[in-house]
């Protein structure tokens, strides 16, 4: 172990001369002006240092001699750095009189075999200042040689020998092993960084494949281990590290000519970072170069060669660029070369000219016949750069497009918003309106307080023959965008985008209660999930209900929303009107009539829907005449005897179905079949019939008897009890009807009912006018509104996925089901 | 629930499990431009109904409570 500092005595040495004079005022310049030989004295600086040394010892690895560098951080942060190569040569120089060999190296600025390309065909070292500088700016530095047997050693105070180079052992090893602590009074970082020096040694052993480096920290004990047999494509493969190649192994080539070697590996990731990295001699150099552009310029050459040869980029607007090419790209070019040209302030670009031809050539060469020879890896690359270019070039058109408007208007709100007064966000309400003459109505029906409205057209393509198409133009989008005052997010560039800023905390899109209107919702529901999701997650967006009926009794208009509300609406006229009397004299009437036609109303609603199947005759029947229950089905004998009860009640309710059974058994057709249930240990019974000629299968089983749909329909049937045995008389106005089901009761009330009622279905907002519209969709008090939520869009943005589709089927299937999605958010 | 599973990039259709909030539904900002570039440049079309599809005739969305 060293000695962690020395005595910085500057004491004559005893060899002093001329040529020392020189040497020293060399070094006295370097330490004058640090910042010339090794960029600055701070962090940089300190490191640098670290790097000339090593470098020498890459140098010996690249000409063949050394296979192992180490590299210590001691706990005073000096460094030691030791190599398995030929070992400084030491004894007599043979020009500079009276010095030692070791001594000029370690003290002559420019001094040392590479300089003269005899002794190294390429070398590395920064800017080649060498040892030399490291030395003057050392408070101490010691070296020791291991050569031809015999240890040497010499020690420096800021580059001042401290003696004569000494032989101090002998040994069976070789190398050079430097030690070194930076000089306190020039640095001012001190401390070094175990994670700048690793990196940069992992770098080295990148590109010097095989050799061996280790960098160890004293103070710490980390301890980094590098060799990589495979060289730079090892570093391409460490840079594409947990990413997902597009092709298996990096494409990698070398080749020499002029006494350049060119080494390039690379390799497409499904990223779209651009990350090329370029070395001159083992140099960094992230500014570039002639050895980057001749690179580029082949990519480029031979992608677009490709591509063109295997039309690969058919209905890509324009041709994919260099940009594009590059994105996703890992890649490491390493040139050596004699004589680098470093350019650029920092020294970071390579100059040499020679070396963009040269690399140009090769690259076009070797990528093209890759591609040739990998035809599946080099369609999906070529494919993946088609695609950045579209994504480039639409990403440049949703620019041009925002930021043209905004600047020609100054931000100012679009022609067509009819704004409200209020300029309070919290109170305020936009209403999105498709199509002009709703847009009128809507202006005119409106609290223009604290509403606004934005009519939006949709435009009308008509794609093919008898296939229209319609969409939201760019126009259209956006006027949106400015109406809400949020701008938009520019890729990364989320500055433009300010979702706190909105200028309504409602927006209400109000579109026509028919397949089209729920489209466009889609549409725009789409365009705020996925550009401006913040507006929906805070809950701002929301769905307007307008009424899908309008009745008017006498002079009274009433709006129905649904379905629902249509039914309860004229069941209520039905109670009203109708007064029932039941067999045992009793007289339904009133709030109690109107429960129990609703309660028929519902029976008959649920028999609907298991009457897609199953024919609702027998349903009815099986529930209303007998008393079948799962259990039953397990004896044969008692499932029939209670089966005849069905037939029983087909007979008087029914008589047409009973009258058909009877003409296919006597045409020697089974009406009833019976099967064993093992499941259930149990029988099934079935029932082909069929209702105006389209085929109904009903099947009696324990799975059928005990489904909660059955259950339902037994539940109203208790309720039914009310209405005791038929017949039932009604006396409507003054007319008087017997019925002898309450499912012709309830037909009797509800025609009459109808009678009195204009039903109007609305199929768009415009067949309301302003007024109608106003109370029925605008006005807080009357109207629903549906909050929509992020939840529920996940599922609208795949359906609007599919409806984007070209396929027919799913998109027809899709178009189906749609407005059931919407109507489905929660309120 | 189809909502069970893995939601996916609408651009790029590659899994978003596991992007920064910011991005979503997309898995990058450039996906996020390309839609927007979709949307401005008017790729977004939507079909409308011709009257032959309009199959009860009333030109009206069929509720789910109509079935």
């Amino acid at each position: 172990m060293e000695p962690s500092s020395e005595p910085t005595n500057t004491a004559k040495p005893a060899e002093y001369n001329a040529s020392s004079i020189t040497v020293l005022e060399g070094l006295e310049a370097v330490r004058k002006r640090p910042g010339m030989y090794i960029g600055d004295t701070f962090f940089r600086g300190l490191h640098h240092l670290v790097y000339e040394v090593v470098d020498n010892s890459v140098d010996e690895a690249l000409a063949g001699f050394a296979t192992r560098v180490d590299v210590i951080i001691h706990v005073d942060n000096s460094i030691t750095v030791m190599d398995d190569g030929r070992g400084i040569p030491v004894g007599p120089h043979p020009t500079v009189q009276g010095m030692d060999t070791l001594d000029v190296v370690m003290t002559k600025l420019h001094a040392g075999g590479k300089f003269e390309n005899s002794a190294y065909k390429v070398s590395g070292g920064l800017h080649g200042v060498g040892v030399s500088c490291v030395n003057a700016l050392s408070e101490w530095l010691h070296v020791e040689v291991q050569r031809n047997g015999k240890v040497y050693q010499q020690r420096y105070a800021r580059g001042v020998p401290q003696q004569k180079v000494a032989e101090i052992g002998t040994t069976e090893k070789r190398g050079t092993k430097v030690s070194f602590l930076p000089d306190s009074t020039i640095f001012e970082v001190k401390e070094y960084d175990f994670d700048t020096l690793s990196a940069r040694l992992r770098e080295l052993a990148f590109l010097n494949a095989g050799l061996h480096i280790v960098i160890t920290d004293e103070r710490s004990g980390k301890n980094h281990d590098f060799k990589f047999e495979g060289g730079i494509t090892s570093f391409v493969e460490y840079l594409n590290a947990g990413k997902q190649p597009l092709h298996d192994k990096p494409i990698s080539f070398r080749a020499e000519k002029d006494l350049v070697s060119i080494e390039v590996s690379m390799q497409w990731n499904e990223g779209y970072d651009e990350r090329i990295f370029t070395f001159a001699n083992n140099i960094n150099t992230p500014e570039g170069g002639s050895h980057l552009s001749g690179f580029k310029a082949a990519l480029t050459r031979s992608v677009n060669g490709y591509a063109e040869r295997s039309q690969l980029w058919k209905g890509i607007p324009e041709t994919p660029s260099g940009d594009d090419a590059r994105e996703g790209l890992a890649c490491v070019i390493s040139v050596k070369l004699p004589n680098p040209q470093f350019e650029g302030q920092t020294k970071q670009k390579l100059g040499n000219s020679e070396v963009k031809g040269l690399v140009e050539q090769m690259v076009n060469e070797q990528l093209t016949t890759w591609f040739d020879e990998n035809p599946l890896n080099a369609k999906k690359i070529v494919g993946k750069i088609g695609e950045a270019a579209k994504a480039r070039i639409a990403a440049r058109k949703a620019r041009e497009t925002v930021r043209r408007k905004s600047v020609f208007d100054g931000g100012s709100l679009p022609g067509k918003l009819a704004d409200c007064r209020s300029k309070d966000p919290s109170v305020c309400e936009l209403f999105i309106v498709e199509g002009d003459s709703a847009g009128g109505s809507a202006k005119q029906g409106r609290n223009s307080e604290y509403q606004a409205i934005l009519p939006l057209r949709g435009k009308i393509l008509n794609v093919e023959k008898a296939r229209l198409e319609k969409m939201l133009d760019s126009d259209a989008i956006d006027t949106l965008i400015r109406a809400l005052g949020v701008g938009i997010r520019m890729g990364q560039d989320d500055s433009e985008y300010k979702p706190t800023e909105v200028r309504y905390h409602r927006i209400i899109l109000m579109t026509d209660a028919d397949v089209d209107g729920s489209h466009i919702r889609t549409l725009l529901l789409t365009f705020f999930f996925r550009q401006m999701r913040e507006l929906i997650e805070k809950g701002y967006v929301y769905i307007a209900q307008p009424p899908l009926f309008k009745a008017t009794r006498g002079k009274k208009d009433t709006y129905l929303k649904d379905e629902d509300a249509r039914s309860e609406y004229l069941l209520a006229i039905a109670a009203e009107r109708t007064k029932l009397e039941l067999s045992n004299g009793a007289r339904v009437e009133g709030g109690e009539l109107k429960a129990l036609l609703k309660k028929v109303d519902t029976y008959e609603a649920r028999l609907e829907r298991l009457a897609l199947r199953k024919d609702k005759r027998l349903v009815d029947a099986l529930v209303q005449g007998t008393t079948l229950a799962p259990e039953d089905l397990k004896n044969s004998e008692v499932a029939e005897e209670k089966l005849d009860a069905l037939l029983d009640y087909l007979e008087a309710r029914y008589p047409e179905l009973n009258e058909w059974i009877t003409r296919e058994q006597n045409a020697g057709r089974q009406a009833i079949g019976r099967e064993p249930d093992k499941e259930h240990s149990a029988f099934r019974y079935k029932m082909p019939t069929e209702i105006n000629g389209s085929p109904r299968l009903t099947v009696i089983d324990t799975d059928f008897l005990g489904s909660p749909e059955y259950r339902a329909l037994l539940s109203l049937k208790e309720a039914f009890k009310a209405f005791g045995a038929p017949p039932y008389t009604l006396s409507i106005g003054d007319e008087r009807f017997t019925a002898q089901t309450y499912q012709e009761v309830l037909k009797l009330a509800l025609d009459d009912a109808q009678k009195g009622v204009a039903m109007q279905r609305y199929k768009g907002l415009g067949e309301m006018n302003a007024d109608q519209l106003a109370d029925t969709t605008m006005k807080p008090e009357n109207r629903t509104l549906l909050q929509v939520r992020v939840k529920d869009l996940v599922q609208a943005d795949k359906d609007f996925t599919l409806l984007m589709g070209d396929e027919v089927e799913p998109r027809r299937e899709f178009i189906e089901r749609e407005a059931q999605n919407v109507v489905n958010l929660d309120i | 629930m189809r909502g069970m599973a893995v939601p996916r990039c609408p651009i790029c259709q590659r899994s978003v499990a596991a992007v920064e909030p910011k991005v979503l539904p997309f898995c990058s900002d450039r996906c996020r431009q390309v839609d927007l570039g979709r949307w401005l440049g008017g790729d977004y079309r939507i079909p409308v109904r011709t009257d032959d599809e309009d199959e009860d005739g009333d030109g009206a969305v069929r509720r789910p409570d109509e079935r």
